[in-house]
């Protein structure tokens, strides 16, 4: 019987005294706003990235500009999150009074866009060059082309990739925790810092990480399929 | 309406074209033939302005279009026909003149269906490109390229990727196309089609163009040993 009170026990600690669950809501809510505005973020700036580079190798032209999104690319995938989290918020942001869920927002957003560029430059190359040129032979400029034939293409064949990235990033946002954000990991370690029982926080948050991921995982589904039935 | 000026198209450092001159005039059907890697295929997307040339000038219709830019002007058809895999076979010939507005979307889907009928189509304007088959895609693909009223079309080895049945389909329509008067011009390794086809055949080998003249003077009468070659193999 002493395990099942144990266990009881334990649950009450980590979850009832005190409303302690309230860190677990509060670390839910954290985790959830930085991962949707980060993925917008990386979605727009991925986009935009990856249309300067395409524009830049179709005409030659904007040759600074996608310089810069070379060396943005390359510093952001060369160095890891966690430093640049830390950059953000303790040298970019020192002396700027900002949320610090905001410092988060933006740095998996800019991080993440990063990796959404990359993805889209690798859809818009899978797609070849020959549907781009019979474009540019029916008097279509370059954004029509874009618009109308190519993202829609890219879209549908780079979601598995995206998907992949946006269940990284839900769980890269664990590493916020570090500059005192409270997110999911957060919380549960703050929680069990109390009570120097480890078992129900971490076991409860890894369910919580994953029945997110997998909520994510059936939307992705459900958007292939749907952009696959447009085609047959 | 073309007039090519000592063109010279390089590729690194290899000289697929050099010093091309070539006098086009409206209504004529080219036929440029030659070997594999003569250069008669960057000759053509030179013409259509999807490569550049190294040097020289190219003129249409008296204006320098040397520099690439985009003009409905010059239609092109190409070996892997190129269609928009993500749209319908009647949205595939109408986006370029709704967009450009060439036409309001009402008169261009009536002239796409129009042109449907003509290639007895009709009834898949509804299908995506991969419902298809290739005969079936090139011609959606010519009768696109018409659709923005072009003054010239280009012809990149139309029939290249085609089996044999779907070749005579191909032709036929292009039979038909000449008929309306267009200017058209032709790389094609089809010696029977160019023979009955073309106003002036053009042999190409090495970058450079060897004969050009009527389909009976370079088929009957040959002059340069490439040429008698060619025709041989």
């Amino acid at each position: 019987m002493s395990f099942f009170n144990d266990i009881g026990d334990s649950f009450y600690k980590s979850f009832i005294y005190d409303d302690r669950y309230l860190y677990f809501l509060e670390g839910i809510k954290n985790t959830l706003i930085i991962a949707f505005f980060a993925v917008l973020i990386g979605i727009f700036l991925g986009m935009i990235i990856s249309l300067i580079k395409d524009y830049n190798k179709e005409k030659n032209k904007l040759k600074i500009l996608a310089k810069i999104c070379d060396f943005y690319v390359y510093v952001i995938r060369g160095t890891p999150v966690l430093l640049q989290l830390m950059i953000l918020y303790y040298v970019v942001f020192k002396t700027v009074d900002i949320p610090i869920v905001l410092v988060g927002v933006l740095t998996f957003g800019l991080n993440s866009a990063a990796y959404v560029s990359e993805i889209i430059r690798s859809g818009i190359l899978s797609i070849g060059n020959g549907q781009k040129e019979a474009a540019k032979t029916l008097g279509l400029s370059y954004f029509q082309t874009m618009r109308y034939v190519i993202f829609p293409q890219v879209l549908q064949n780079m979601l598995p990739a995206l998907g992949n990235e946006f269940i990284t990033l839900l769980k890269d946002t664990s590493v916020a925790g570090y500059i005192g954000i409270v997110e999911l990991l957060k919380a549960s370690d703050i929680v069990s810092s109390r009570t120097y029982d480890y078992f129900f926080p971490l076991i409860v948050s890894a369910l919580i990480y994953l029945f997110f991921t997998f909520l994510l995982v059936r939307f992705m589904r459900m958007l292939e399929r749907k952009l696959n039935h447009v085609r047959s | 309406m073309y007039e090519v000026k000592k063109l010279v198209k390089k590729f690194d450092k290899v000289k697929v074209l050099k010093e091309i001159d070539l006098d086009i005039k409206e209504g004529e059907k080219i036929v440029i033939i030659g070997p594999s890697g003569s250069g008669k295929s960057t000759l053509l997307r030179c013409l259509g302005r999807l490569e550049s040339p190294t040097s020289g000038k190219i003129y249409f219709d008296n204006k320098d279009i040397t520099k690439i830019h985009n003009t409905h002007e010059i239609g092109m058809v190409f070996q892997s026909f190129n269609l928009f895999e993500n749209l319908t076979v009647l949205e595939n010939i109408t986006l370029a003149p709704i967009k450009t507005k060439l036409l309001s979307k009402q008169e261009a889907i009536k002239k796409a269906r129009e042109y449907l009928k003509q290639i007895k189509l009709e009834d898949k304007e509804n299908n995506y490109p991969a419902d298809l088959s290739g005969g079936q895609k090139q011609r959606v693909a010519i009768i696109r390229a018409l659709m923005t009223n072009p003054k010239v079309i280009l012809f990149d080895e139309p029939t290249s990727a085609l089996d044999r049945e779907m070749i005579e389909e191909v032709l036929n329509l292009m039979e038909d196309v000449a008929k309306e008067g267009i200017t058209m011009i032709v790389v094609t390794h089809e010696l029977n089609f160019a023979s009955n086809f073309a106003t002036k055949i053009i042999f190409m080998d090495e970058g450079k163009i060897l004969e050009s003249g009527s389909p009976k003077e370079l088929f009957n009468n040959p002059k340069t040993e490439r040429l008698k070659e060619f025709l041989k193999g």
